[in-house]
């Protein structure tokens, strides 16, 4: 820890009091000026590993790690302002193939990741919920190891959409496009975000969502700026602009009562298995789909045994050894797509397992998506 | 916190040939430690593995009861459980586990047990057996109803007269085509109920098999007069990790691999039925 801001007095954050002027429980809210944000993150990144979304020669953006050479470079493809990039950051704590461990002549090597501390910055408010989703999905149960050293000391950093992609829908499923400051004690911490960004301009009004947060802050103050009234003005009326400009409605309550009460008609999934042509892609980029496949891999007598994402819309997900398939039909596999989101993760959680990000409309080949389909059952 | 993924080598002790696809195999952990505290209960299963073979889930066909013995019947189907079926006395074998829920005993005591079992169905069911066995007195009736494809896929062919030879307890064996020294029963489980009667009244029947001889025989089961709640089945389906996390077990909002994968009959029509479950 470089300088923690309870040894340095610092100018920001301030305790909040009578007659604050921001929102929160934490703090009067800060600025940070956007032509800093650059250093703040090569600052940054001497103590975590930073990653960013990033623009690569595709022109494809997804989170990836400040490298540790040329970075004021590799920050010139930095890509705050675009909507939530069509690869999650789901890559950064759950990567598509991971080893679990190597082996050599029958002996063991465990390959778990170092718990390093992990800065996410840039973070849409969809991605943050789906975090906090995952999150909660490895805790339970049996703990995963893998997930939960990568990720136990991460710091989110959500920078709100300013202009919410086409296909999104957080407004219907109040997930964004940014998050609610925690009001009272008992709300810091609950809505995942550690920090949370408003563009206002040339710079961004910054609020605190817990003490990870706080501390980052108080650690890196010379970043930081005391907000004026007028800043927190101007991210209100951001964020009214920002929720205004999310036009794709949809009623996503109706849709989980009536997953819920298990009202859809097979003939709407058989509907979609007509067109789907079940390539997966929707679940792959889905933030919050963690389904996994475990293989092995070997030469001579040295391998590894990995896991890689898989996705419950494939054929082979459920065919057994023997040949039986009790997902054999196509439109089974659509309504365990869409039902284990919409019904059972919400009845096993109180989380839907959608957060309205619209990928999976975004990236299928053939137009479907969630929203299609709550548009279908909500008729 | 523990790595789950993490499996421990096992020693084939002995190996014992059940038909012409399928094997019992006694093994024993390498480290000391962790076979003398190795702890598990009747009708959980382990993920076996070979390095650079794979994964798959098998039950424990041993009983707790007889401490220091980890058997494992294992059926060649596929790449890895033909890879394992080549394997020879002294080889070793990685596992991890145990995983999933149990046949509950203390909740049957005093009670008629029927087990009824198809296949390669029966080994899970051995387990809770030979439990049974080795507490002989605490049960009431025992039946066995046991059916294979021909007479040469019986497993346990030796250990099947020592059951029979249990007090109280009736052993019922059938094939689907018979050979020319076959003397018992031809057909389908099912067929067995005229040979016995079944009286579900304050009985468990604990069942194991293919997905279709399930469905048939909680049909007979019901008939006789069983109680949806003491029916139990052992289910199987295609399993990756055994700890609620890689998804392929998930039935509606269950996981076969922790919330079974011994279900019993009411809550299996809780399952929403178009996951074809039996
Ligand atoms: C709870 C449970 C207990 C079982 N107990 C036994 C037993 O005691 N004896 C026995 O012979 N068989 C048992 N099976 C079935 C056994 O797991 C499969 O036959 C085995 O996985 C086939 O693996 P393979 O690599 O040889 O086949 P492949 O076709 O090469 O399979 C590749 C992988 O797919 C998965 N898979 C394939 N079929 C199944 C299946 N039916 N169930 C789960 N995963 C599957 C496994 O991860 C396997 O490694 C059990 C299955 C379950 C779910
Ligand atoms: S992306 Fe579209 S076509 Fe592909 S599996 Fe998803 S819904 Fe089906
Ligand atoms: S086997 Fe992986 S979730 Fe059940």
């Amino acid at each position: 820890m470089k300088k923690l801001h309870n040894s340095h007095p610092p100018p920001y954050p301030l305790p909040s009091r009578e007659g604050k002027i921001g929102e929160g429980v934490f703090v009067i809210p800060c600025t940070v000026k956007k032509d800093r944000v650059k250093d703040l993150l090569i600052t940054a990144s001497e103590e975590w590993d930073a990653f960013v979304p990033w623009k690569g020669p595709e022109e494809d953006v997804q989170f990836v790690k400040l490298p540790d050479e040329k970075r004021k470079n590799f920050l010139d493809r930095l890509s705050l302002e675009d909507g939530a990039p069509l690869i999650p950051p789901k890559t950064v704590i759950f990567p598509q193939l991971e080893s679990l461990f190597e082996f050599e002549e029958g002996k063991i090597k465990e390959m778990i990741p170092s718990p390093t501390k992990k800065l996410l910055f840039g973070l849409r408010a969809c991605d943050v919920k789906a975090i906090l989703f995952v999150d909660d999905f490895f805790k339970r149960n049996f703990e995963d190891i893998y997930y939960l050293n990568r990720t136990m000391n991460k710091l989110l950093v959500l920078v709100g959409c300013k202009t919410p992609p086409r296909d999104c829908f957080c407004t219907s499923t109040k997930t964004g496009p940014f998050l609610p400051v925690p009001r009272s004690l008992g709300e810091v911490g609950k809505e995942g975000f550690d920090l949370q960004l408003v563009d206002i301009g040339k710079k961004y009004l910054v609020e605190v969502g817990s003490e990870k947060g706080k501390e980052f802050i108080g650690n890196y103050q010379d970043f930081f700026e005391e907000a004026s009234k007028k800043d927190v003005e101007l991210s209100k009326a951001m964020k009214k602009k920002a929720e205004e400009a999310v036009t794709l409605k949809i009623d996503f309550e109706k849709a989980i009562k009536n997953f819920c009460e298990d009202k859809i008609s097979q003939i709407i999934y058989e509907k979609i298995a007509e067109r789907c042509i079940y390539c997966g892609g929707c679940l792959y980029i889905c933030p919050t789909c963690t389904c996994f496949n475990i293989f092995d891999g070997k030469k001579g007598d040295r391998g590894k045994r990995s896991r890689n994402w898989d996705a419950c819309v494939f054929e082979g997900y459920t065919r057994e050894a023997s040949g039986h398939n009790p997902r054999a039909e196509k439109w089974l596999r659509t309504s365990r797509r869409y039902e284990h989101k919409l019904k059972y993760n919400y009845l096993t959680t109180g989380m839907s397992g959608c957060v309205g990000c619209g990928r999976c409309l975004a990236t299928c080949p053939v137009n479907l998506g969630m929203s299609k389909l709550i548009q279908e059952v909500t008729k | 916190m523990k790595n789950e993924y993490l499996p421990h080598p096992a020693r084939i002790e002995s190996i014992q040939r059940e038909s012409f696809d399928t094997q019992t195999f006694k093994v024993i952990f390498v480290d000391e430690k962790l076979a003398k505290s190795f702890n598990y209960k009747p009708g959980q299963f382990m993920e076996i593995s070979l390095l650079g073979m794979g994964e798959a889930p098998i039950s424990i066909t041993s009983s707790p009861s007889r401490k220091g013995c980890l058997e494992f019947t294992i059926r060649a189907m596929g790449k890895l459980t033909r890879a394992i079926n080549q394997l020879k006395r002294g080889n070793v074998l990685y596992l991890r586990g145990p995983y999933g829920n149990s046949f509950s005993l203390e909740e049957v005591k005093g009670k008629d047990l029927y087990f009824i079992a198809g296949g390669i169905g029966l080994p899970p069911l051995r387990s809770v057996i030979n439990t049974v066995f080795d507490k002989r007195e605490n049960f009431g009736k025992v039946k066995i109803l046991y059916g294979a494809k021909t007479p040469d896929e019986l497993c346990f062919k030796e250990e099947l007269k020592v059951w029979q030879k249990f007090p109280n307890t009736e052993l019922l064996l059938t094939v689907d085509t018979q050979d020319k020294d076959w003397k018992g029963n031809v057909g389908v489980v099912t067929t067995l109920w005229e040979k016995t009667a079944m009286d579900g009244n304050q009985a468990i029947a604990c069942v194991c098999g293919p997905p279709i001889m399930i469905r048939f025989v909680v049909q007979k089961l019901l008939e006789s007069q069983f109680k949806e709640k003491n029916i139990h089945i052992s289910l199987e389906r295609y399993m990756k990790c055994g700890l609620g996390k890689c998804g392929h077990c998930n039935i509606g909002g269950k996981f076969v691999c922790i919330d079974g994968p011994v279900f019993t009959y009411s809550q299996i029509k809780e399952l929403p039925a178009k996951e074809h479950v039996l």
